[in-house]
């Protein structure tokens, strides 16, 4: 699968990145390698659908009891910003 | 030019299930900000997400009541964003394998709206922007969600509106959803798209998000028909893009182009497990769905003989319909306990939210009691209807409001001298009435049904009146 420049804008706009012109070519070119790379996995011989439930499970659901939520603090512990109880981030479009 | 309309919808219905989606937080509306949360729902990482039973069970439902083969087989994918309200920066949805697909909604002009899918899916979190800074509440996030995505085959503004609305009362009464717009428990996505009216290929279609209202949902729409109108007479081109209606300027406004149009990259969600569907399990569902609207109107239409309008206005919520069955029970003229309902005790509820919950001071025994007096001739119609007002306003039986002298009513002699009386001492009346004024003979009519109490039957009343009245010429 051959990369282009414009892949890398759609990915770094995807990615929220910001690229710089004078980088797009060896973002291209690395890309283009790495991507070559994960390819040599598609030489092997399998059926796709050997991989969609690895363990054979299914069904594995709970029932439908509340169980008590956490403590708001709790949850708000790890926040880098909170404000009133919210957690709080930069506005963006 | 003349256009046509082609429109589909992508609706969104919360699942009234007790827990969330992946975790066994409530999913009660409202309550204080990030406190119906767990690490699980606001994405914290080494949490497992295990599915809830009831969103099967409740999406199953809505696939068998709007016609839809339900798959045996089906599995979660996530589907990458990232944007605030989703913690974990996907959205475990279904992408290729829904649980439900090809089914219909019919509309009352005999067009059938495709049904392509229904998936279940994760609600997101709710976002409030202020001061440069977003404010995130994750109550929300997890919320159980059903989409269900129609084909392209609206062809009007009133078309899309009766679609919804008949979603809406069917996941209200197979009890999966309380389908609150105002609460955002339904939700619509509307596709818009126009084509010269005989063309078969479609336009270039715009999506219009997030309509949380009837009203706002049919003015973005003509809006946005206009719209679009508009630039193809003038030969400019449509622009696929997302738009945001906004509702104090009645006119939309785009969020993102097709440039800018989320690649979701759907890859199957690793966390959970493929979801198997059994025959027994769908048969089962299929035996306990209630009664749906359309057939339960047709049934009062064909075999209780009530007027069309009626049926329709019965069965729009169900435990209206239950009341009124209940009501029925042993009468014979199913048509005067319609009536009561829908004169007296309607008048009674006056919103949507007291029509869902129908709480009436009389249970429907007590109305079919009343009835019943009716129909073994012991009560006269007037009578029905000011026992019933008592009724309604005491909450008591109608044994315990009609006394015995008060049934049977009056006779002959009495009705006459009752007649006699309002006629003698409403001359004005009278003369208003022999003048041409048809209203006064009504208002004679009172006087003589207060005077009686009730008793007096309406119609030969009526009819003695007018001759009593003609001989005083």
């Amino acid at each position: 699968m051959s990369i282009t420049r414009e892949d890398i804008l759609q990915i770094a706009t995807l990615a929220k990145l910001s690229v710089d012109e004078s980088e797009l070519e060896k973002l291209t070119k690395d890309m283009s390698e790495m991507i070559s790379f994960a390819d040599t996995i598609s030489a092997v011989s399998t059926e796709a659908s050997d991989f969609d439930n690895i363990n054979g499970l299914i069904n594995v659901m709970r029932e439908d009891v509340v169980e008590e939520s956490f403590d708001r603090d709790e949850i708000l512990r790890n926040a880098e910003n909170q404000d009133e109880g919210y957690f709080l981030v930069k506005k963006r479009s | 030019m003349k256009y046509e309309l082609v429109s589909g919808l992508e609706t969104h219905v919360e699942l009234s299930t007790n827990t969330k989606i992946f975790c066994s937080c409530t999913t009660e509306f409202g309550g204080e900000q990030n406190t119906h949360c767990c690490p699980i729902c606001i994405g914290l990482p080494g949490t497992l997400p295990k599915l809830n039973e009831k969103v099967v069970d409740y999406a199953i439902m809505a696939g068998l009541a709007t016609n839809c083969e339900i798959s045996p087989i089906s599995k979660m994918d996530r589907k990458n964003y990232c944007y605030p309200d989703l913690p974990k920066a996907y959205q475990i949805s279904q992408y290729d394998m829904p649980l439900c697909k090809n089914g219909y909604i019919e509309l009352s002009n005999g067009r059938k709206i495709g049904i392509t899918r229904i998936h279940i899916e994760e609600d997101a979190g709710k976002l409030i922007h202020q001061r440069g800074n977003t404010y995130v509440d994750y109550n929300r996030g997890g919320v159980p969600l059903i989409e269900i995505v129609s084909e392209p085959d609206i062809r009007s503004v009133e078309e899309a509106r009766e679609y919804v609305e008949k979603l809406q009362m069917i996941m209200r009464y197979i009890g999966v959803s309380d389908c609150k717009m105002q609460e955002g428990s339904l939700r619509c996505d509307v596709n818009i798209s126009l084509r010269p009216v005989g063309q078969e290929e479609f336009g270039t279609r715009t999506e219009i998000k997030n309509m949380n209202s009837f009203t706002y949902m049919e003015k973005a729409m003509r809006y946005e028909i206009s719209r679009q109108a508009d630039l193809l007479d003038s030969g400019e081109a449509i622009t696929q893009e997302t738009l945001r209606y906004l509702v104090e300027e009645d006119r939309t406004e785009s969020m993102r182009g097709k440039e800018d149009a989320n690649d979701y990259r759907y890859f199957r969600e690793p966390d959970l497990v493929t979801i198997e569907v059994s025959q027994e399990k769908i048969d089962y569902f299929r035996s306990i769905l209630p009664e749906l609207p359309d057939p339960k109107r047709h049934r009062y239409v064909e075999e209780l003989g009530l007027p069309e309008t009626d049926a329709a206005m019965l069965v729009k919520y169900r435990k209206i319909a239950e009341y009124f069955e209940a009501a029925c029970q042993e009468v014979s003229n199913p048509k005067v306990v319609a009536n009561c309902i829908i004169g007296q005790v309607f008048r009674r509820v006056e919103n949507e939210t007291e029509k869902e919950a129908f709480q009436i001071s009389i249970p429907p025994q007590y109305l079919r009691d009343l009835v019943l007096l009716l129909d073994q001739g012991k009560i006269k119609m007037n009578l029905l209807k000011s026992t019933l007002e008592k009724m309604l306003d005491t909450g008591k039986p109608a044994s315990e409001l009609i006394s015995e002298s008060d049934m049977g009513g009056i006779d002959e002699d009495t009705l006459h001298q009752l007649c006699s009386e309002a006629i003698a001492n409403n001359p004005n009346a009278v003369a208003d009435y022999l003048g041409g004024k048809e209203k006064a003979l009504k208002s004679l009519l009172g006087h003589v049904m207060k005077n009686s109490r009730g008793r007096a039957d309406a119609v030969e009343a009526e009819k003695l009146l007018i001759q009593l009245a003609n001989e005083t010429k």
